[in-house]
């Protein structure tokens, strides 16, 4: 009851903070590595939501995620911190949380209910001692399927359901002239689709499992095998020219009808609608085939620094509070591509794919992390990056060599 | 007196962070230095690590063929221009144009002319020669070289440069005496010229040596690492472990496996040219 006051007292601060000398205290500078199109008009929608309540955004873009992050922390070290500063949720955050640098907006988050708002797993990531050090903002999916609906239809292909539908799909496609996966070949874009792929041949809790305790008879088992075997059976069906491609560029050549499938995040829709697409039209969006659905999921999160002890200032308390209202949160996401980290959140207004995702994660039985930015520890990441990548990319080795190393890589970064 | 502030500034930023790397390379520090001590478990993890390995063996096979290669080229190009061609200014230019953009323009530049999708390869074949190859880049056996390609084209300017200075300080009296002789062009150069040029080869090699073991940009921007990591350099390692995959202790063990083996790599070459010299002036 004592916190709910606090909040409500602050909140009603907040409010008549508009006018006059108080606005001074709601400065909040903000860095970030947004610095794209759509990335900076949908960053727009919570700065607007920001300045309408009174406060005032300093904004510090800086290009690149590693850049960025690297900054953020730098200038905690050197004492000049920005007070809220993008990061991912996990391992990382807590580091920093373990050396006092964080403020907690527990009370918000209190006040606002986000732990019954945010799915279990997002919450566990932002969370350090029981109480929020970050601000979840939206949930990307990673395990997507996009598709060009006119190649598949001339090829007289259904939209696959499972792997090796998908391998006798690709066949067709490929004796037709067309490349049927367009990929990025880049380490992160290959463990997206390869990720996929476990998903897909394995089931979710299989893969829930593997990625939270990286247990050595797991990687070691003949499930893990046939995941190889699969993403191994892939590997003609690429173009040349796919590795170092980026991966909007491979989105375009399945916009164009170069390409077939593209296995991407839903970030991916971005580019769609650049190129005059309403995504779920002429290019489709499925999830990638599998035995059960799921989604992969990976998250945005703003961080805020401990800039006078470790309670938050009246400026961060509103920014979180802004970050996670229902608005924003629809305004934000429909712009960015992503949805609402919020599950309460109406999904009417939101494109097809989006009203997809919603509906899933409404069942908790779906919710799994990505390996990429906050599912696992930073250096398993690395691994699994690095030993996919190599594995995809080195035409003569053998699915069970390519399993060892996985193993051995992962044993080691653990 | 006047050394003092240089002093210091090389001590601590040179010699100070040499050693905190070391120090670090010891602790099992991840995001943040933190200063719990594993002995050389970093070594362990880092001497466990493929990527590790193939970047090393990158910088052997990049380093050979990138300082062979801008000698070899650069120094040929000088010959050439010492030769007396017309228009020897606009040649020098020619040559000297790639220097003046950076590691990561020249790599963009390479990766577009080596993609095979939109490069020299799909013009060669739009010309009619249906079979050509070349796709180096995307090979992982192969993207190696595409690096040193790259980065010979960019610094070969900057040798032959050096090495026109060091000809054109070649007394006139030797290629009088050696007509009188009746000796060839080409036995000059290699027998007489060349050995008289032992200092400029010493500056071209110590000068690209460095580029090498500093290459990072280029492999940045040309090949990202790829395929896979067949192109990774230990640079690039170093640098993606520290900032990217918060890795400090492991990076800081690549940082300083590198510099030892820079080392004792350079060293010996340093030691016998600077003795030779100095034994030279003697007599």
């Amino acid at each position: 009851m004592m916190k709910f006051s606090k909040i409500a007292a602050s909140v009603a601060f907040l409010s008549v903070g508009v006018s006059a000398g108080a606005l001074h205290a709601q400065t909040a500078e903000v860095l970030h590595w947004w610095t794209s199109g759509s990335e900076q008009a949908a960053l727009g929608e919570i700065r607007k939501a920001f300045e309408a309540k009174g406060g005032t955004w300093v904004d510090t873009p800086i290009a690149g995620g590693g850049n960025a992050r690297a900054a953020a922390v730098n200038r905690m070290l050197g004492g000049d911190p920005a007070a809220v500063f993008q990061f991912s949720i996990g391992q990382q955050l807590r580091e920093l949380a373990d050396q006092g640098l964080l403020a907690n907006v527990g009370d918000v988050a209190t006040a606002e209910n986000w732990d019954e708002k945010l799915p279990p797993l997002i919450v566990k990531a932002a969370k350090y001692d029981g109480n929020y050090i970050a601000a979840p903002i939206n949930i990307h999916g990673e395990n997507w399927m996009f598709y060009n609906t006119a190649v598949l239809e001339e090829a007289g292909i259904e939209v696959p359901k499972t792997w090796d539908d998908l391998i006798a799909a690709a066949e067709k496609l490929k004796a037709a002239g067309i490349t049927p996966i367009g990929l990025g070949g880049q380490p992160w874009q290959e463990r997206i689709m390869f990720n996929s792929v476990l998903l897909g041949v394995a089931g979710r809790e299989f893969y829930a499992e593997l990625y939270s305790t990286l247990d050595d008879d797991l990687l070691k088992s003949d499930t893990m095998r046939k995941v190889f075997e699969t993403f191994a059976a892939l590997k003609p069906f690429v173009d040349e020219a796919s590795p170092g491609r980026n991966w909007n560029e491979a989105t375009n050549m399945v916009a164009k009808g170069e390409a077939a499938f593209q296995f991407m995040g839903d970030w991916a829709k971005g580019e769609i609608i650049a190129a005059g697409i309403e995504p779920g039209t002429t290019v489709g969006c499925a999830f990638a085939p599998a035995i059960d659905t799921a989604y992969i999921m990976t998250v945005d999160a703003f961080a805020f620094s401990a800039m006078d002890g470790e309670d938050a200032t009246p400026a961060q308390t509103l920014m979180a509070q802004v970050m996670l209202e229902p608005d924003v949160q629809i305004a934000f996401n429909k712009k960015k591509g992503s949805i609402p980290a919020r599950l309460d959140v109406p999904a009417d207004s939101f494109d097809v794919c989006a009203q997809t995702a919603i509906k899933t994660l409404q069942d908790k039985k779906t919710h799994l992390v990505s390996t990429g930015l906050f599912g696992v520890p930073s250096a398993v990441s690395g691994a699994i990056d690095d030993t996919i990548s190599n594995f995809w990319n080195s035409a003569d080795m053998s699915p069970e060599e390519g399993q060892a190393q996985f193993q051995q890589a992962i044993s080691y970064a653990k | 007196m006047a050394l003092i502030p240089a002093m210091t500034i090389t001590i601590v930023c040179f010699y100070g962070f040499i050693i905190w790397t070391f120090v670090i390379s010891l602790t099992r520090s991840r995001l943040l230095p933190v200063y719990k001590f594993t002995g050389f478990e970093q070594y362990v993890r880092l001497f466990a690590n493929e990527r590790w390995w193939t970047a090393m063996q990158n910088l052997a096979i990049h380093g050979f063929l990138f300082i062979g290669g801008c000698v070899v080229f650069g120094y040929f190009l000088a010959i050439l221009i010492d030769r007396g061609v017309k228009a020897e200014g606009m040649f020098r230019t020619l040559f000297m144009l790639p220097l003046s953009m950076s590691f990561i323009v020249t790599g963009v530049i390479w990766q577009w002319v080596m993609n095979p999708g939109l490069g020299l390869q799909e013009a060669v074949r739009a010309l009619g020669w249906t079979g050509f190859e070349f796709n180096w880049i995307v090979r992982p056996d192969r993207s190696i070289y595409t690096l040193a390609i790259a980065g010979i084209w960019q610094q070969v300017g900057l040798c032959m440069a050096l090495f026109l200075a060091g000809l054109r300080n070649i007394d006139p009296n030797i290629w009088k005496a050696s007509r009188v002789d009746g000796i060839p062009v080409w036995r000059v150069y290699l027998h007489i010229i060349t050995p008289m040029m032992r200092t400029v080869f010493f500056t071209v090699f110590i000068l690209m040596s460095a580029i090498v073991m500093k290459a990072f940009d280029l492999v940045v921007a040309l090949t990202g690492g790829g395929p896979g990591f067949s192109s990774d350099l230990p640079a690039r390692f170093v640098v993606d472990h520290i900032l990217n995959r918060q890795e400090l202790g492991l990076g800081a063990a690549g940082a300083f496996v590198l510099l030892c083996t820079v080392i004792a790599v350079i060293s010996p070459y340093i030691y016998f040219e600077l003795k030779k010299e100095r034994g030279g002036r003697g007599h």
